[in-house]
């Protein structure tokens, strides 16, 4: 017979398994190419998945570029802000 | 007009004299923006005093609308985002200032000899992040938007502000020369 879990557990399972993410906001300044080459250097990514993620935050207003732990979600916060992006973290609202 | 060249595998940038004016003076204005002189400027140096000091004082969220851009909040969350700038904020005014001090030092020899020329063997990535920089506060104060470019153009010659859009859209057009010579 299977336990049932009560609805707090059931709240602190879902918080602890759900990560942190890095949202990168649209503005008027940053050029594109600008915004590609800071994708590409700071994360690794290919050309063409940076070009996406970049025309991802053009349209849509914001884009998720990273995910992970808290720590590692400010690291990358942080580095975006030394380069001039807007970015932000809070934990995924996906569940 | 001025413009950045791959030289092997480095870059250089040909300046006016009137070019490198311009520029190290938005330099110095966002350096003195950004406290340069004040106890942050230690934060870089390996004393453990000072370094202490730099965490310990009191950070606050600035007021002003460039510093608020340059230094943004991590967190939506206003507690959140607060502890995070006490932490962090020393290290991030330290990198801005650490790119913008370079840049000015590269421009200085120019000025300093009254003459232009050339900047040999500049660091690419410490040019674009101070270039980013500068024209983000020009872009605080000119109220900038998708619209910009247009209003520029259609503005009289006369307007004070005219030459300040005209900064700032040069920027734009050194920083998209440099990406172009590095993507």
């Amino acid at each position: 017979m299977s336990k049932t879990l009560t609805k707090d557990e059931v709240n602190i399972s879902e918080l602890l398994d759900r990560p942190w993410i890095t949202i990168v906001w649209d503005d008027p300044v940053n050029l594109m190419t600008y915004v590609t080459h800071v994708f590409i250097k700071l994360f690794g990514f290919s050309k063409e998945r940076a070009h996406e993620l970049m025309m991802q935050v053009h349209n849509e207003g914001r884009a998720v570029v990273s995910t992970g732990t808290r720590e590692e979600m400010e690291r990358d916060v942080q580095r975006l802000h030394e380069h001039g992006l807007w970015a932000t973290l809070q934990r995924d609202d996906k569940i | 007009m001025s413009s950045f060249e791959k030289v092997g595998a480095g870059f250089s940038l040909d300046l006016t004299l009137d070019e490198a004016n311009i520029l190290i003076n938005l330099v110095e204005q966002l350096l003195e923006l950004l406290g340069e002189g004040d106890f942050f400027a230690h934060y870089d140096s390996s004393d453990p005093l000072a370094q202490l000091l730099a965490l310990s004082s009191e950070i606050v969220t600035p007021d002003d609308p460039v510093l608020l851009r340059l230094l943004p909040n991590a967190y939506a969350d206003p507690e959140a985002a607060s502890d995070f700038r006490r932490y962090t904020e020393p290290q991030l005014r330290g990198a801005k200032q650490k790119n913008l001090r370079i840049v000015r030092e590269e421009l200085t020899i120019l000025v300093d000899e009254n003459h232009g020329g050339v900047i040999e063997e500049l660091n690419s990535d410490v040019w674009l992040n101070a270039l980013n920089d500068l024209r983000i506060a020009l872009s605080v104060r000119l109220e900038i938007d998708e619209t910009s470019f247009d209003k520029f153009e259609m503005l009289p010659d006369e307007d004070p502000q005219k030459p300040v859009y005209a900064v700032y859209f040069w920027l734009g057009w050194l920083q998209e020369n440099l990406l172009g010579l590095l993507l």
